[in-house]
């Protein structure tokens, strides 16, 4: 640096364009230095409390709240112990998330993937009356669904208690059902069969192709991008949903993860890192997803706004 | 003239790639039955909550007994409830989180939009906060405000002194509610804007530049026209989540110290799942849509329409 400023030094009326160069140069490299340090302070206030919670979670021992860098012993204690120490068993909340998340993705994208196929690509009477009664709902609030759902899941007796297989099939039923219906998902899966051209179609119409066929074999692989795009966006909304299983599961044996770590915290409360530990396991799946998605999933959101 | 002519073929056939086979009972058929799986969970889930709802509020109602129309008897028990209306207090307060995330986020993507070596992994990293569960993400901010937490430690080397948990504090627990708020939704809202600010593209701020405008100056005339269409729908939708604030609180105070962070939606969930008096929760529940929606309007106006014209 001392060196450039003492060569621009030069006796010269005007700055050359290798000084007004040098001097930008040195100009963007302050800005960027600037930016990165701005980037990390932001990045630190986003992520050191996942990493304060992982750290703390591995420790055994010292002031368990207190602010820290580095870990002061590393054990798995707290992870066996989030496993066992608990009345319904931890293992059982990933199995049951791990249905719902399944049973949640595969209706959802099944669902959305059928129901856009006509509004993109056929003619009926009534289509855009749905199409605009569909988009209606979405801006319409919802602020009595929790509680009109909860009555509608007993009476459709989805809660009623006879066997233990049927009871949870049931249960598991009443936390994915009222999720299925997406109107987001709908409205991308539209769009993206929009694109598709309509020769492709009308030839294998001409070849006698049935419309499901047409669905499965040309509308599903050219929407692919958008319909992983979606079900990684799904998977998130599902693993991550608590509320509504809290509000209406009677067994907690049934619950997802994220709502039986509300339940850990609760009765858990002499051992808060076992509870830490059970938060790293409910967060990793999510981040694993995120990390391979992240392309997808980017253009899953910008598609849901721009749409 | 040739190439406006094959875009005009071109945009024939988008039409009529729109419209599709011929229009028979049968072809009808099919599309209904395509949608039928679809539209039945719709209807049983999204339009017969916002009927039946809208019912349930002028009614007394367990579900044990069958609903019994009582008027506007709800509304006024709720115009005398002294906590429906600090709840109703609260959720208006927590709109200030609204203009602080729009400009902490439009901040954050204009960074992020930097052609820096490396801005991939923080663009990502910004996101994790937003893919993480309000369960996992309340947990651990109730456990970063403890007392001898990390938030302490950040207060103290401010030079200020917090006694106990923010969250156990009723003039700060609401503040510090908003900020998990705040930091969850940040990288939520800054994808928004990047893929706004890069709809906008680079050539017009280099234009206004080449013209010797300052960067200020760049940003005030080109590129906040620019984002008003996305500002719309960023504020929009943050004032409408705000008015109907409700996990964050469900996981780090359940409504208290001292109901301070008693808001209108959680005063809805507990009439409704801890007294079970559905049709005094609907009616509550009524209100709040209302609001969200007078609020949806208003911030209409202020970006008028969202256009990008200013």
């Amino acid at each position: 640096m001392l060196e450039r400023a003492a060569s621009s030094q030069r006796p010269a009326a005007s700055p050359t364009l290798s000084e007004i160069k040098a001097r930008r140069r040195r100009k963007n490299l302050l800005w960027n230095a600037l930016a990165y340090t701005v980037l990390v302070v932001i990045a630190l206030i986003l992520l050191y409390p996942f990493y304060w919670t992982l750290i703390t979670s591995l420790e055994t021992t010292g002031s368990i709240y207190e602010a820290k860098l580095l870990p002061k012993d590393v054990s798995l204690r707290n992870y066996f112990e989030v496993f066992q120490g608990t009345t319904v068993p931890f293992w059982r909340l990933i199995v049951n998330s791990l249905i719902i998340c399944t049973l949640g993705v595969t209706l959802t994208v099944t669902l959305a993937s059928l129901a856009a196929y006509p509004l993109a690509k056929m003619r009926f009477p009534g289509r855009d009356l749905i199409f605009y009664a569909i988009l209606v709902l979405m801006v319409l609030p919802n602020e009595a669904g929790l509680i009109v759902n909860y009555i509608t899941t007993i009476k459709l007796g989805l809660l009623q208690q006879t066997n233990p297989v049927l009871d949870a099939a049931r249960q598991y039923a009443a936390v994915v059902l009222p999720g299925v219906a997406s109107i987001v998902g709908l409205f991308l899966l539209r769009q993206a069969y929009l694109g598709v051209p309509i020769e492709l179609i009308e030839a294998a119409r001409i070849d006698g192709a049935k419309e499901l066929t047409i669905w499965r074999r040309i509308m599903l692989p050219l929407a692919l991008p958008t319909i992983v795009a979606f079900s990684i966006l799904e998977f998130v909304a599902y693993w991550n949903s608590f509320l509504w299983a809290r509000i209406m599961l009677p067994d907690k044996e049934l619950m997802p993860l994220s709502a039986g770590l509300l339940e850990l915290s609760g009765t858990f409360s002499t051992n808060s890192r076992a509870v830490m530990a059970g938060a790293v396991i409910t967060v990793l799946p999510i981040l694993v997803i995120f990390a391979f998605g992240q392309r997808y999933f980017m253009k899953g959101i910008e598609g849901a706004v721009k749409g | 003239m040739t190439t406006t002519k094959r875009r005009e073929s071109r945009r024939a056939q988008h039409v009529r790639g729109a419209q599709g086979a011929r229009v028979t009972v049968r072809n009808t058929l099919i599309a209904y039955a395509f949608m039928l799986p679809f539209l039945i969970l719709l209807v049983l889930y999204h339009t017969w909550p916002v009927f039946f709802g809208t019912y349930l509020a002028f009614t007394k109602y367990n579900i044990i007994s069958p609903p019994e129309w009582v008027g506007l008897e709800n509304f006024r028990t709720l115009a005398a409830d002294s906590q429906f209306w600090a709840g109703l207090r609260n959720s208006l307060k927590y709109i200030l989180v609204v203009p602080v995330i729009q400009l902490l986020s439009i901040a954050v993507a204009m960074l992020v939009n930097r052609p820096l070596r490396g801005i991939g992994f923080f663009r990502t990293a910004y996101y994790v906060p937003v893919v993480t569960s309000f369960a996992v993400v309340g947990l651990i901010w109730t456990w970063m405000y403890q007392q001898d937490g990390p938030v302490s430690a950040v207060l103290r080397f401010l030079g200020l002194e917090a006694r106990g948990s923010l969250l156990n504090n009723p003039v700060t627990a609401l503040y510090a509610v908003m900020f998990v708020t705040l930091w969850k939704g940040i990288g939520y809202y800054m994808v928004l804007y990047l893929a706004g600010l890069q709809a906008i593209g680079r050539e017009l701020e280099e234009a206004a530049v080449i013209d010797g405008a300052t960067r200020w100056q760049v940003f005030v005339n080109v590129t906040l026209p620019g984002l008003r269409p996305t500002i719309l729908v960023c504020s929009l939708l943050s004032t409408i989540s705000a008015i109907k604030v409700f996990e964050e609180i469900y996981v780090m105070t359940q409504g208290g110290p001292a109901g301070s962070t008693y808001t209108a939606l959680f005063f809805t969930y507990s009439r409704a799942f801890v007294d079970f008096q559905y049709g005094l929760a609907a009616a509550a529940g009524l209100i709040i849509a209302v609001i969200s929606i007078v609020f949806g309007f208003i911030n209409f106006k202020l970006t008028r329409g969202g256009k990008a014209d200013a």
